[in-house]
């Protein structure tokens, strides 16, 4: 998932370091180089959780002590200066050899020719261990240009069973179509308590309603060949209907104090159901550990009650090597290690991540199988056995798309346009995104 | 004065033989001349005209950093004038600027007429506590007021005293834009207190003295006095409050993150957001967007300027 923080914090951040982007553009940039004989290569990790910048930055160090040719710069870099920082290193010519990079950019990354091919680079071992679903995610024309890392499905249903059992609902019996979740959400509100909460900003809804868009017609709002836009069906009128009696209906807060994908609003109790990615569970076992055992997980409740239509796309992370990276190898050999290698190191990250995120490579998932906390962990086996396997690819079309149907979304729930309107308007602006980038028939062929 | 002389003497038939002498003179003073302004001529040659050039020149390409440049000609130009959103963040720009720079300078105006009647030590208080918002930062000042404006925030519990139903500040398209003013106005109208107490300091009260002889009130010495002679100052406090005022990023970008239905999408913060698109179409398209937002700019202090049209004072 591109924006994964607490907005507050993010824009605190993104607020300090544009201002100091301006002036210190080249400051921190990658670029392989040779020191005391060793080639130092440049690795940018996207800030996440703070238990993943802690994990990865023990095991650059692990990697740099097991052997004496290759030592990796580790640098994290807030989320949402990303691009800008990026962007200004690439002009530089000094773009961090190994990134990280989520599903949802490869394409766009590929077709600019930003990102080497790994075929050659890793052996083909290391491709026969991702699982089948997931390696579609990063070969393109037939060629890999990233090593996934991990899945997490973007939409859940968290719910409060304490709250749901004193409001008369059967907490074993969560909410399985719109309707009944507009009747939970209903029933669950009190003058303290919302009913539920779920994305309302267009920035969030671009992203967080993917997996709802599938579920509403069973496609996205575009021709599967990206010749033109399709968001005028009238099955999304559904979907933005939902979100408008959500909202209009004060069962979820109107002044969120965070974004869609911080679980805090959940986790301080303000809210009795809540709509959140995978990753959440890992926020609320670190940060929140008294709501874990009044917390249950569902899959997203779907248009008709069908629990085997798709409620969430599939996010993730993989770590990418620069198209002009002059030491190709090196850094090849760092994401080997890491995400190819051992698989006890992954199974570690899962491990460490409190089974919030899914593994895509099969040794990992046999060195999970022998670990009680994994096998015993009630969230991790509803997510992965009825959320996981009906979760779709993220789209790869330009963010523009995704947010032009946000911002229909994001009207109607705050009355600025009748739904229909708000429909039409994201249509035209996704045709327009269409022509002036030019992507009839660019889609990507796996 | 020298080259006037130099070129009188230059001019002059009857003086043949002067000639090469004083010529060499004013060469001298005008390379005199020259050499001093020429540190800011490379200076604003180096980091202003130059890259604006190269910026002309770069807008004219689909920028790639791993292909070649692609020549598109003004395609780019095109594009952001036809965009709908590009006009619709000048249009929230410059109602903020609307909302922002009138009431502060008004309030300042009050405020600085204030201070003006007070003591030198209660004044001297009253000029640190209006200067204080000033040094705070806008990062912090977000923050503090989108707490503020929380459901369950002070400026609903102020609602709820007149039994009102809590407003979504944040979150609701018609009041988005005006509750972001509100710290903007906050930030600025420190500053301008101060410059225009200064400016307030400046006339001389024998002004007011003889208007209250002939019977002038309070409204009278304003109209005909003090506005009058704030000229110069309030167009100075206009133009930079405007430019700066539509600029705004900071506040958008915390606390409302350009929303609620692009209700708070200031130009800077339009074009910030067109450039987090990894695409080679977004560098450019954000550069050309900028381009042209620095024409609207030019165009609206051009504007701002005919209105208010600047004289020396009176006074001198």
């Amino acid at each position: 998932m591109p924006r994964r923080r607490s907005t507050l914090a993010l824009a605190i951040s993104a607020a300090v370091a544009a201002s100091l982007a301006l002036s210190a553009c080249g400051s921190g940039g990658g670029g392989a180089r040779t020191e005391g004989g060793k080639t130092v290569i440049t690795f940018w990790q996207q800030k996440f959780e703070d238990y993943q910048q802690a994990w990865f930055k023990k095991q650059v160090d692990a990697f740099n002590a097991s052997q004496d040719k290759v030592k990796v710069d580790y640098q994290v870099q807030p989320a949402d200066t990303w691009a800008q920082k990026l962007k200004a290193a690439q002009a530089a010519g000094k773009a961090p050899d190994v990134q990280t990079t989520s599903y949802g950019n490869i394409p766009a990354a590929v077709t600019n020719g930003e990102l080497a091919e790994l075929d050659g680079l890793l052996p083909a071992s290391a491709f026969d261990d991702i699982k089948d679903n997931v390696k579609s995610f990063v070969t393109f024309n037939g060629k890999r240009y990233a090593y996934p890392m991990l899945v997490e499905p973007s939409t859940v249903l968290y719910y409060r069973t304490d709250l749901a059992a004193a409001a008369g609902l059967d907490p074993k019996n969560p909410p399985k179509s719109w309707d009944e979740l507009v009747q939970w959400s209903t029933k669950l509100t009190t003058p303290k308590v919302k009913g539920m909460t779920i994305a309302s900003a267009a920035p969030d809804l671009a992203w967080s309603s993917w997996g709802l868009q599938y579920n509403a017609c069973g496609h996205l709002p575009i021709a599967d060949d990206w010749s033109k836009a399709n968001a005028t069906d009238p099955c999304y009128e559904k979907l933005l209907q939902l979100y408008k009696t959500l909202y209009q209906g004060g069962l979820m807060p109107k002044t969120p104090k965070v974004g869609y994908a911080d679980g805090a609003s959940y986790g301080q109790g303000e809210v009795a159901m809540m709509a959140g990615g995978s990753w959440v569970v890992g926020q609320l076992k670190a940060e929140f550990p008294n709501m874990i055992s009044k917390t249950a997980v569902a899959p997203f409740p779907s248009i008709d009650g069908d629990q085997t239509k798709t409620t969430a796309t599939l996010g993730g992370w993989t770590l990418t090597v620069d198209a002009k990276s002059k030491a190709k190898q090196q850094a090849a050999q760092f994401v080997q290690w890491l995400l190819a290698g051992d698989p006890a190191i992954m199974a570690d990250f899962f491990k460490t991540s409190g089974f919030s995120k899914y593994t895509v490579r099969t040794s990992v998932d046999q060195a999970l199988a022998g670990n009680p906390d994994a096998s015993s962990d009630p969230f991790m086996k509803t997510i992965s056995t009825k959320v996981v396997p009906y979760g779709k690819q993220e789209p790869a079309y330009p963010y523009d798309i995704a947010l032009a149907f946000g911002t229909a979304v994001e009207s109607a729930m705050k009355g600025t346009a009748s739904i229909p309107d708000a429909l039409k308007k994201a249509d035209e602006k996704i045709n327009d995104v269409i022509k002036k980038q030019s992507l009839a028939g660019t889609q990507p062929r796996r | 004065m020298a080259l006037l002389d130099s070129n009188r003497a230059a001019a002059s038939p009857k003086a043949p033989g002067a000639v090469p002498r004083r010529v060499g003179a004013r060469r001298q003073d005008n390379l005199t001349a020259y050499l001093m302004i020429a540190p800011m001529v490379v200076l604003l040659g180096v980091f202003v005209m130059w890259p604006l050039a190269y910026s002309v020149y770069l807008s004219t390409f689909e920028i790639s950093f791993y292909k070649a440049p692609k020549f598109v000609g003004a395609q780019f130009y095109k594009y952001v004038l036809e965009s709908a959103d590009f006009w619709h963040s000048i249009l929230i720009g410059l109602s903020y600027a609307l909302l922002v720079v009138p009431t502060g300078i008004v309030i300042a105006l009050l405020l600085a007429s204030f201070i003006k009647t007070l003591s030198k030590r209660v004044a001297a208080f009253m000029k640190v506590t209006v200067y204080l918002p000033a040094v705070v930062s806008t990062v912090i000042a977000s923050v503090l007021f989108t707490f503020m404006y929380q459901d369950a925030g002070v400026v609903n519990w102020f609602l709820s005293l007149i039994n009102h139903a809590p407003i979504a500040w944040l979150n609701s398209p018609q009041w988005a834009l005006p509750a972001i003013a509100v710290p903007g106005i906050w930030l600025g109208f420190g500053i301008t207190t101060l410059i225009l107490l200064a400016a307030l300091l400046d006339i001389p009260d024998s002004y007011y003295e003889s208007a209250m002889l002939d019977g002038a009130n309070f409204f009278q010495r304003l109209r005909y006095i003090t506005i009058p002679l704030l000229k110069n100052v309030l167009l100075y406090l206009f133009v930079t409050g405007f430019t700066l005022a539509i600029q705004m990023l900071d506040l958008p970008l915390i606390m409302t993150n350009g929303g609620p239905t692009g209700a708070t999408t200031t130009p800077n913060f339009y074009i910030f957001n067109s450039f987090r698109e990894l695409t080679p179409y977004a560098t450019s398209y954000s550069l050309t967007a900028s381009l042209l937002l620095f024409v609207v700019l030019g165009a609206i202090s051009i504007v701002i300027f005919r209105l208010i049209r600047s004289d020396k004072a009176v006074d001198g």
